[in-house]
């Protein structure tokens, strides 16, 4: 028997074919194409019956050597296959092969990388804001402020550190500024201000109100506000003190809500001010 | 029968019965019916469609592959094979009884 090598063009078109049809057909399909060499018609019918034998891999039988003898045949193929599949390491019908196994491995671990990218990227758009500024503080009834801090009654501020806010008595407050302290021991929660304490220019921690005028005195550009924290003549500042919303629940609790902010009045001049103090207007703050 | 017979071949079915018709006078080798075919129906066999028929035909047992010779394997085909084709062409031979007795009774 003489092996001659089979024409590249023969040994192509073989290839087309799966292993498994290739290990059981491959000698006696070039055999064929030796007797009969394929033209482009011969070659277009061999790439279908490649596609065929890659859509139903199963049908392919097994090769012969290990075939049983026919006097024992299985009742159906397919158990035939199952069986011998193991044997000669075709896939059998319905079972998974290593390949397919580890492209569909490849796949899940694609599929659940994705899913902690999406995962990861929404957490971190999820508001998370419980504290901090941007988040709601109770600081407590009326009463516990009092107690904390008598003066708050007479017009000084009371400092909500956490919020970074003055909660201002505001009849109280511009009773002190005038000159004629009054006591306010139950400002509504309409006569209670909490100024934030950023200046609104380019955002510089405000200091305390000054003793002698009762004025917030920004000390990186100079903005002067009043005690209500509207924005006087000193200071590039275009607007007053933002304020931070403030809320009394049933029991009296207040809270100063931080993720609600009303923009401070524009700087419009002395005539458009709310509380004009009686000092001078460009009188200095001496802090 | 016709579950394992040329029925359910799909697109194969017609040259899954030249096939068969082609082995029913002995076993031959795939050069072999490929020639006999083309020689007594007159259309060409491709070597992809007459390897796709063989695999069905040997999956429904209907043909059993022997001992190459010459790397030439001959195809045999089977008793259930030989019932199948019987069945087929008795059917198609129905078939034309019909169609001939109807195409003569419009003739007169």
């Amino acid at each position: 028997m003489s092996r001659t090598r089979a024409p590249i063009r023969h040994r192509l078109l073989l290839r087309t074919y799966p292993a498994a049809w290739r290990q059981r057909y491959g000698e006696e399909f070039l055999a064929l194409l030796a007797d009969r060499p394929a033209g482009w018609r011969a070659a277009a019918d061999i790439l279908g019956g490649a596609l065929d034998a890659r859509l139903h891999p199963g049908r392919t039988p097994l090769s012969v050597d290990e075939m049983l003898p026919h006097a024992m045949a299985l009742p159906t193929v397919s158990a035939a296959t199952a069986t011998f599949g193991i044997v000669t390491g075709v896939p059998p019908v319905g079972v998974l092969s290593r390949r397919a196994f580890m492209r569909r491995v490849l796949g899940v671990g694609v599929a659940l990388l994705s899913l902690e990218f999406l995962g990861g990227t929404l957490s971190f758009l999820w508001p998370n804001i419980r504290s901090g500024l941007g988040g709601a503080f109770r600081i407590g009834s009326l009463d516990s402020i009092l107690a904390t801090q008598p003066s708050f009654a007479d017009g000084q501020y009371y400092p909500v550190n956490e919020a970074r806010a003055f909660l201002v008595n505001v009849p109280a407050a511009t009773a002190l500024a005038s000159g004629s302290p009054i006591s306010v021991t139950d400002p509504s929660v309409d006569q209670l201000l909490a100024l934030w304490r950023k200046c609104p220019h380019l955002g510089c921690l405000v200091p305390e109100p000054c003793v002698d005028l009762h004025r917030i005195l920004c000390r990186c550009h100079h903005s002067t506000y009043n005690i209500l924290g509207e924005k006087m003549s000193q200071g590039p500042a275009e607007r007053g003190l933002d304020r931070f919303a403030i809320r009394m629940e049933a029991d009296g609790t207040l809270i100063v809500d931080t993720s609600e902010i009303t923009q401070g009045a524009p700087n419009l001049g002395p005539d458009h001010l709310v509380f004009s103090d009686p000092h001078p207007w460009e009188a200095t703050c001496h802090i | 029968m016709n579950a394992k017979g040329t029925g359910d071949l799909g697109r194969f079915a017609e040259p899954a019965l030249l096939v068969l018709i082609s082995l029913a006078d002995g076993p031959k080798h795939g050069y072999a019916i490929m020639t006999d075919v083309e020689a007594f129906s007159g259309s060409p066999l491709g070597p992809g469609t007459l390897y796709a028929v063989l695999a069905r035909l040997e999956e429904a047992g209907l043909i059993e592959p022997l001992e190459p010779v010459e790397r030439r394997r001959p195809y045999r085909i089977t008793g259930a094979g030989s019932t199948a084709v019987a069945e087929q062409l008795d059917q198609m031979g129905r078939f034309l009884e019909l169609g001939r007795a109807r195409v003569r009774g419009a003739e007169g």
